[in-house]
């Protein structure tokens, strides 16, 4: 069965004030809960999408809020209803519109991750319940997420030849695209000496290498193509959606520490491939999850940005901030951005196709991909103008 | 003085006889019966030919370092920075996440030999772990 490219699009995005939010939450104020924090940025995306609240039929809440005390606070009684990640998010509502059980479609996403202070690392660590390896190693002392990805990255390191100041790169540049973004809330530039000289928070993790723990929320509002082309004149498509899954041996780290991925990503990026009939060459603006640093070189491998192997002479030789080869992480990601847990990256595919995205705008944009790899779960979206 | 709890074991059911081969100091682990295949976590089928029966099997103890990595921030009080944790690879097949005991390799830790010790943690708890492998060449 062929899919059809074009057939969804987004058409509304918002989000709260990150790093205003982030200055009152240091303050010791408490701006809002997930909930509000959704329906902020819920607001903002209603608003952006110029659209009657009464189109919307489908709804998808993010983790962090109960499902059916988002949709009271909003108001929405729909015919189709959800909750996932970001990335299971988009490709839910793309299924959905796909197969007529909704047409339009709001995403929302709180999390009051910072002011609340919600544990990734140590005895109650968030996601143990639905993570196992995240808490199953806590006897001999190893809890927290970062901790995983310092390990995977330490024999990665090894086997593909990359240096302490290779890494470093990520975060250097990431940080160099957020000191162009009003949005952000680190937007000090650092430099790879910076970056070597700073504190190891799980070694080799630096701590430029960790994402930001931050209150916020983000929404998008997906439609039907034809909707979406009614009511605005600049819908950003989804072009292509692929997955793939490691889950053997996931719980003892095997395919963190033996292939990282690698093959679930060239899986998945070749569905996404096929179905937007584009390939990595064909990309302007590349966006990678980044709980982690390490996701970036795992992804620009896996997704065929380089040869297995090059990723440092890529870093180095092509360059993935600001006047790179490949833009990656435009709004400087979850390292430098805000941890909206991948839904900012979202925001930041449809600025940067519709043109909006300021400074850090990449000229004529016309695809952006999206990738996500978290425990195991591969997974490739495509956006497109 | 107060003494820092062992991080407990997450509980899982089919763990029981990991945790009691542990501390009884032979450790066993769980091995499909009709396939050989090792598996750690313990679980209730072979992922590899779908069996349900299965043995526990005492292992060689020996294995090899695939990683590590230093906290040096403390996540638990029983566990002060700076903290290391290995991943050693049994050569039963398995992947287990424990700690290196003793001296310390010089350098990259990766692919060193290890074999398997017990330790007893201040508050009584029993742990496999490891040291360098003296007996390799
Ligand atoms: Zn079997």
């Amino acid at each position: 069965m062929t899919r059809t490219r074009r057939a969804t699009a987004i058409i509304g995005i918002g989000q709260t004030d990150w790093s205003g939010d982030w200055r009152r939450v240091r303050a010791g104020e408490k701006p809002a809960d997930s909930v509000g924090y959704a329906a902020q940025a819920f607001q903002d995306a209603l608003r952006d999408s110029g659209i009657p609240k009464d189109d919307i039929d489908g709804l998808i809440v993010g983790p962090t809020t109960a499902y059916e005390r988002m949709g009271e606070v909003l108001g929405l009684n729909v015919r189709w209803g959800g909750q996932a990640d970001a990335v299971q998010s988009v490709l839910q509502a793309q299924m959905a519109i796909e197969a007529g059980y909704a047409k339009v479609i709001a995403l929302v996403y709180g999390n009051d991750q910072r002011s609340a202070g919600t544990q990734y690392g140590g005895p109650s660590a968030m996601g143990g319940q639905s993570f196992l390896s995240y808490v199953y190693h806590s006897p001999w002392g190893m809890t927290s997420q970062g901790a995983l990805y310092a390990l995977t990255l330490r024999r990665y390191q090894h086997e593909r030849g990359l240096s302490e100041a290779d890494m470093g790169q990520v975060a250097v540049a990431q940080r160099a695209w957020a000191s162009m973004n009003e949005a952000a809330i680190q937007r000090k530039q650092i430099t790879i000496d910076d970056y070597l000289q700073s504190r190891y928070v799980c070694e080799p993790l630096h701590v430029f290498d960790y994402c930001l723990v931050n209150d916020g929320g983000v929404a998008l509002i997906i439609a039907d193509a034809e909707y979406a082309e009614r009511m605005r004149p600049d819908p950003v498509y989804i072009l292509g959606t692929g997955r793939s899954d490691l889950n053997t041996g996931a719980t003892s780290l095997e395919p963190r520490l033996t292939d990282y991925y690698l093959p679930a990503q060239q899986q998945a990026g070749a569905s996404s491939y096929e179905m937007a009939g584009i390939g990595p060459d064909d990309m302007d603006v590349m966006l990678a999850y980044d709980s982690f640093s390490v996701h970036v070189p795992l992804a620009l491998e896996g997704y065929g940005y380089c040869e297995v192997g090059d990723v440092a002479k890529f870093l180095a030789e092509k360059g993935i901030g600001p006047g790179g080869a490949l833009p990656v992480n435009t709004h400087g990601g979850h390292l430098s951005e805000s941890y909206m847990q991948g839904w900012n990256h979202q925001l930041e595919a449809v600025r940067q196709l519709r043109g909006t995205a300021g400074d850090r705008q990449v000229p004529g944009a016309q695809t952006v991909h999206y990738t996500s790899d978290v425990a195991g779960k591969c997974m490739s979206v495509i956006y497109g103008r | 003085m107060d003494i820092a709890p062992t991080p407990a074991p997450v509980p899982l059911v089919h763990d029981i006889p990991f945790w009691e081969s542990v501390e009884q100091q032979d450790l066993k682990l769980q091995r499909c019966a009709d396939c050989g295949q090792f598996r750690y976590p313990a679980g209730p089928i072979c992922a590899q030919c779908n069996s349900e029966q299965v043995t526990w099997e005492l292992v060689s103890g020996k294995g090899t370092i695939l990683s590590w990595v230093v906290f040096h921030k403390t996540y638990l009080p029983a566990y002060p920075a700076p903290h290391t944790v290995i991943a050693v690879r049994l050569d039963e097949g398995p992947i287990i996440i424990s700690n290196l005991e003793g001296p310390e390799p010089e350098g990259s830790w990766i692919d060193e030999r290890v074999s398997l010790r017990y330790a007893t943690m201040p508050d009584g708890v029993v742990l496999p772990r490891f040291e360098l492998d003296r007996t390799a060449s």
